[in-house]
């Protein structure tokens, strides 16, 4: 079953057709990844999936069956939909571990108003949410470092906060917007290490954007190629590499040598 | 060094009377100011009881401010509008009505937190420096509302607001007063500390951050937005009922002006935007200078302008930011030194 579907999604920006009628399914259990060259549309894609901006009319998103087009983002967060930014927007000011209290916020149960007194069923709760933040933590191997301001953490660290703090949400689809971009080699592979155990711990979907092709071929089950804006290509990791449109996407048309030639005279010229 | 051992030590007791039970230091903060107005009248005089009073209702609103600025990063320059709505919420009940200062409380509270809704609507839509603007026009025209309104007040200013009582014991002059207001600004830096250490003082903070992150974490940004705003006003309207409501029992619309928003504006900003006992200790400075500069009356906003000028380029984070990074260094070097590479 799809957990994710978009039907006809689009999104103009002025005379710039973003992403045009897009049709995508996300199935439940996948590692679905999301690729394409730069400016091809993946950013605005999980930017409306997630409500950041409203989509075009005609366009449908739906989430685990239920029509979600156009909710508010916390709403959409609030369903089980958990992302990370390219930019990470991490609180740079909170702790580590307020940073994850609050992707925790949708859990907590007590009312706006009942810290007032701190009644022992506040102090529960808050004790509750810190353990389990705590676990999270551990997972992603930030646990010593759950006082210190996020600002403070290195590049490679801040990363994997803002993956807790998505985890923190208790999601079922998690959208990743480029979670290896910056990292070298070796932390690559431990972060994306950490990425499938959390999917397999939590039963989680996944919805990868990533500009590292080892990364998507070696991790997706199915992945889906965009280029200004339209799905060029769909399938297993291995159909997509060898689809003449999308390596003509990526590296360019193959030239004729009549064509070479031509280019050579121009450039000499 | 001795500064961050003694506010380590006093954190420390705090922290373990806290652990005993939650209201304990808080109780014994109010036995521990009982004995100030006395000691105030006894070494100066009478006039030094007023200031306290003074600095009680400055705390309330520069306690207040700090939640919607400090903590939810919203910029407003209304506050005294909010001020002047619960200030003249009391003074009309009172006199016009006959209600006790008991309603008067809790119906200014209740009406600066509808006006609160008022100032955080266009917060929706706008931030920083148009925020800032849209909010100081909804403030002044408050007070330009009271001053052209008969009904409120006009040029002449609203007298005669009786002094609260209770079983019988009259708050008429200032050390009584004193009684009531230091419980309730004490009541209010309490309330402020657990809004900031709940999962709703963290859903501001988020918004501060980062918008979009924090709504990508399902919170309801206009909701909570919007929750500032009113608490923060609520602040202001008791903060103005207790004004109201202190002898000579007189507001006149002079008392919520621009300068004043300045002048609260310069209480959080020295004592750090964000911190709670920074808004405490900026009341207490800001008021005692504000006191004694007064015979400069011409050139207090200029003081006060340029101070802040000179705070946001040399000290953005206020005295509540210093003391926080000597807190964190000191731990630092604790941290080196019990790791034994500690070079000293």
């Amino acid at each position: 079953m799809a957990l994710l579907e978009t039907r006809m999604l689009s999104k103009s920006f002025g005379g710039l057709r973003a992403i045009q009628q897009l049709e995508m399914d996300v199935e439940e259990g996948s590692i679905h990844g999301l690729i394409g060259p730069n400016g091809s549309g993946k950013s605005t894609f999980f930017n409306l999936v997630t409500g950041v901006y409203k989509t075009d009319p005609g366009s449908v998103v739906r989430f685990a069956g239920e029509d979600i087009t156009n909710f508010e983002a916390h709403e959409i967060g609030r369903r089980g939909v958990a992302r990370t930014f390219q930019l990470l927007r991490l609180f740079s000011e909170m702790t580590v571990l307020q940073n994850l209290l609050v992707g925790y916020h949708t859990h907590t149960k007590y009312a706006a108003a009942a810290p007032i007194f701190r009644p022992r069923s506040v102090v529960r709760a808050d004790q509750e949410a810190s353990e389990s933040m705590f676990e999270l933590l551990s997972i992603i191997g930030l646990a010593e470092f759950a006082d210190m301001p996020a600002g403070e953490l290195s590049g490679g660290q801040r990363r994997l906060l803002s993956l807790g703090r998505a985890m923190a949400m208790r999601p079922k689809l998690l959208m990743l917007d480029e979670p290896a971009a910056g990292l070298s080699p070796t932390n690559v592979d431990v972060l994306m290490g950490i990425v499938l155990d959390l999917k397999k711990r939590y039963g989680l979907t996944l919805l990868i954007v990533e500009h590292i092709l080892k990364v998507v071929m070696d991790t997706c089950d199915r992945v889906t190629v965009l280029d200004h804006g339209q799905k060029i290509g769909e399938g297993a990791p291995h159909e997509v590499k060898d689809d003449h449109a999308v390596v003509e996407a990526y590296l360019g048309k193959e030239m004729s040598d009549e064509e070479v030639r031509a280019a050579f005279a121009k450039a000499a010229r | 060094m001795n500064l961050v051992v003694t506010l380590q030590g006093v954190g420390g007791f705090f922290g373990r009377m806290e652990r005993t039970h939650p209201l304990l230091p808080w109780l014994l903060a109010i036995v521990a100011l009982l004995p100030l107005p006395l000691i105030l009248s006894g070494l100066f005089n009478d006039y030094y009881v007023y200031l306290a009073n003074r600095i009680c209702i400055f705390i309330m609103l520069s306690v207040g401010l700090n939640i919607v600025k400090g903590f939810c990063g919203q910029v407003t320059v209304g506050h005294v509008g909010l001020y002047a709505i619960g200030a003249v919420t009391a003074a009309i009940l009172s006199t016009n009505f006959g209600f006790s200062f008991w309603m008067t409380l809790p119906a200014a509270i209740f009406i600066a937190g509808l006006a609160g809704v008022v100032v955080g609507v266009p917060s929706f839509r706008l931030e920083g420096a148009y925020l800032a603007l849209a909010t100081l026009g909804l403030g002044e025209s408050v007070r330009i509302m009271i001053s052209v309104t008969p009904y409120l007040g006009s040029s002449t200013g609203l007298g005669g607001i009786p002094a609260p009582s209770a079983f019988g014991f009259t708050f008429d002059n200032f050390t009584r007063y004193y009684y009531l207001v230091m419980p309730i600004a004490l009541v209010g830096i309490y309330l402020s500390f657990a809004i900031l250490r709940s999962a709703t003082g963290r859903a501001f903070q988020a918004i501060r951050e980062d918008t979009i992150a924090a709504a990508a974490a399902g919170i309801n940004v206009r909701k909570y937005k919007l929750l500032a705003f009113v608490i923060s006003a609520m602040y202001a309207g008791c903060a103005g009922a207790m004004f109201a409501h202190m002898r000579p029992g007189y507001i006149h619309h002079n008392n919520f002006t621009i300068i004043e928003m300045v002048t609260l504006l310069l209480m959080i900003v020295l004592g750090g935007i964000g911190h709670v006992w920074g808004g405490v200790i900026g009341a207490i400075i800001v008021t005692i200078i504000y006191d004694q500069t007064k015979d400069f009356y011409f050139y207090q906003p200029l003081l006060f302008g340029s101070s802040m000028v000179l705070l946001v380029i040399f000290m953005p984070q206020g005295i509540g930011g210093l003391i926080d990074r000597y807190i964190v260094t000191q731990r630092f070097i604790d941290a080196r030194r019990e790791a034994g590479d500690g070079t000293s």
